[in-house]
């Protein structure tokens, strides 16, 4: 038996390292009658602002190869609605529960926080300062060192629970946002947010996305992310957790390796639901034929 | 309730030009479909990575019919598969037909190419009741008709060039017989944006009652994406969208908006 037990920071410790992706999971409940929503360590949640969103106008995706585009501009209900709906189920739920967190300034960010970080049920936030879809806030709260770290330093004084920033790879170096999060006070990184991205319909000559460019996801951006868990392991102690066109368990090897302590699975929940059960079986003989007896021994062992 | 499978291809045939039927063994599922409903069939190994919906076309013994188009590489490599071949679903996806409320209306199914998927499926219900719906299927040309006679319904076809039937589209074909068919009627649509929109306004014109099967590009088909919009009127806000692949793929006809960009 392989200890899959992954330990991130001081403030959250996971029975396994497999995450879900904000966005690509709902808020937990709406796929769990065909995924086991247990097998995973925790459950990321579908973004969550201060008010309900109706999101962008259509179209909102479109398929590239070995990935899609999306701009589904943050619809989600609502932090209000979702405590009256959604709390029943994530309460019983045994794994992790971990709120994404979208604001378009400080405000609204602190403010969601203040209302959930009571709510004893709820083991830590993500927070989504890298939506490329969203006119206001979104991006810029994670690409301008300055604000990030005014957010952080916020979001840190009004919580004792684990508290994520969700990195953007649309930087320069991510080692900077990377470096600023953690000086301020953040449990852990996840990293990388949808990289921006368009398509052009060459009949009409019109853009494949409503708002031009979006962001992009799935196994096409699997490089990319790999590149920057590189750079910004060797600049930061706490934990990386990687993002990015995950679909197999040889892909969150891959990602370990990088330097990432955990993993989040997304875009996969579209074309494979099932990813997590195969994930886990193949790291289970993974680490049984490496002689790896805790799957946190690979962590950064790549020889980069 | 839903389920993802690992099936095999019963039968893939082709029934008109780039139009195929194909059955898929799904016996725990079969019993509970409902006809409006969809399925995912995901792909392997491709970089396409989307699962495609398509529309349940009807259920026999232990399996479940879907038609399809080939209009891209997926459902062209969906073209060459054999019986025996291993495929994963997911079935059923969305919500179904409502039959009317009252008893004595005249079932009219309205379909443009392989819109006719569910309402064969429909069809199929309403014969088991014993109604006999009358089915208007349009096509562009007598070859691309997925269907030319039809025991189980009244059947209208029509074709854009002439080469059968009415001349002309299915829209045009049912308002010239909206007249002879006995008030009140009950009408179930579905095709492509242009076919669907021409029925929306005709329903809201003619004050008939109307359901729309829609089709929209779809990552996931279970609600998760947010990406398969469709616009709804709304009384309490200017703008409000529902998803096709979970509040639809039916819906009524008064009720959605759809504008000529949509995919």
């Amino acid at each position: 038996m392989i200890d899959l037990n992954t330990k991130l920071g001081n403030r959250l410790s996971l029975s396994n390292p497999i995450l879900t992706a904000s966005g690509t999971f709902g808020y937990g409940d709406e796929i769990s009658d065909i995924v086991d929503v247990e097998l995973y360590g925790g459950i990321v949640t579908k973004s969550l602002t201060l008010k309900p969103r109706e999101g962008n106008p259509p179209p909102r995706i479109v398929e590239t190869p070995s990935g899609m585009i999306n701009s589904i501009g943050l619809a989600n209900i609502g932090v209000d609605l979702f405590l009256e709906e959604k709390a029943d189920f994530l309460k019983i739920y045994r794994g992790k529960v971990i709120i994404n967190i979208a604001g378009r300034t400080d405000f609204e960010y602190c403010e969601i926080l203040k209302l959930l970080t009571e709510e004893n049920w709820i083991d830590g936030f993500e927070i989504n300062v890298s939506c490329p879809n969203v006119s206001e806030g979104g991006i810029e709260f994670g690409t301008d060192p300055k604000i990030l770290s005014n957010l952080t330093r916020k979001l840190r004084d009004l919580t004792d629970k684990f508290l994520m920033i969700k990195l953007s790879p649309n930087v320069t170096d991510i080692r900077i946002p990377a470096e600023t999060t953690q000086k301020c006070g953040a449990d852990a990184v996840s990293m990388i947010n949808t990289v921006y991205g368009s398509a052009i319909d060459i009949n009409t000559k019109k853009p494949l996305i409503n708002s031009v460019i979006g962001g992009l996801s799935g196994p096409a951006i699997k490089p990319i992310a790999i590149a920057n868990i590189i750079k910004a392991y060797q600049v930061i102690d706490i934990p990386i957790i990687g993002i990015g066109g995950i679909s197999r368990g040889e892909d969150v090897i891959e990602f370990m390796l990088a330097g990432a302590s955990a993993v989040q699975l997304g875009t996969v929940h579209f074309y494979n639901p099932l990813a997590i059960n195969e994930i886990l079986q193949f790291l289970e003989e993974y680490c049984s034929q490496n002689n790896i007896l805790s799957i946190g021994d690979i962590i950064g062992k790549a020889e980069v | 309730m839903r389920k993802f499978k690992e099936t095999g291809v019963v039968e893939n045939v082709k029934i008109a030009r780039d139009i195929y039927r194909l059955k898929i063994k799904i016996p725990d599922i079969v019993n509970s479909v409902e006809p409006g409903q969809f399925l995912n069939i995901y792909f392997q190994d491709s970089p396409k990575i989307f699962p495609r919906p398509f529309s349940i076309a009807g259920v026999d013994d232990n399996n479940i019919l879907i038609i399809y188009k080939v209009v891209g590489s997926q459902t062209e490599k969906m073209s060459y598969w054999q019986k025996g071949f291993k495929i994963k679903v997911l079935a059923p996806l969305g919500n179904s037909f409502e039959l009317d409320s009252e008893n004595n209306v005249s079932y009219v199914l309205i379909a443009g190419g392989v819109g006719v998927a569910p309402l064969m499926f429909f069809r199929d219900r309403l014969f088991l009741m014993g109604i006999t719906p009358y089915f208007f299927i349009g096509a562009k040309n007598r070859n691309e008709l997925p269907i030319a006679e039809d025991t189980k319904s009244k059947l209208y076809l029509s074709t854009d060039d002439r080469s059968l039937g009415f001349a002309g589209n299915v829209v045009e074909h049912f308002k010239s017989m909206l007249g002879s068919i006995p008030k009140p009627v009950s009408v179930y649509a579905c095709g492509p944006n242009q076919m669907n929109k021409a029925m929306a306004k005709l329903g809201i014109e003619q004050e008939m009652k109307l359901q729309v099967s829609l089709e929209r590009v779809m990552a996931c088909g279970l609600g998760i994406c947010q990406g398969c919009t469709v616009k709804i009127k709304s009384a309490t806000s200017d703008c409000h969208y529902s998803l096709v692949c979970k509040d639809g793929p039916v819906f009524k006809g008064e009720e959605i908006i759809l504008t000529a960009d949509e995919r």
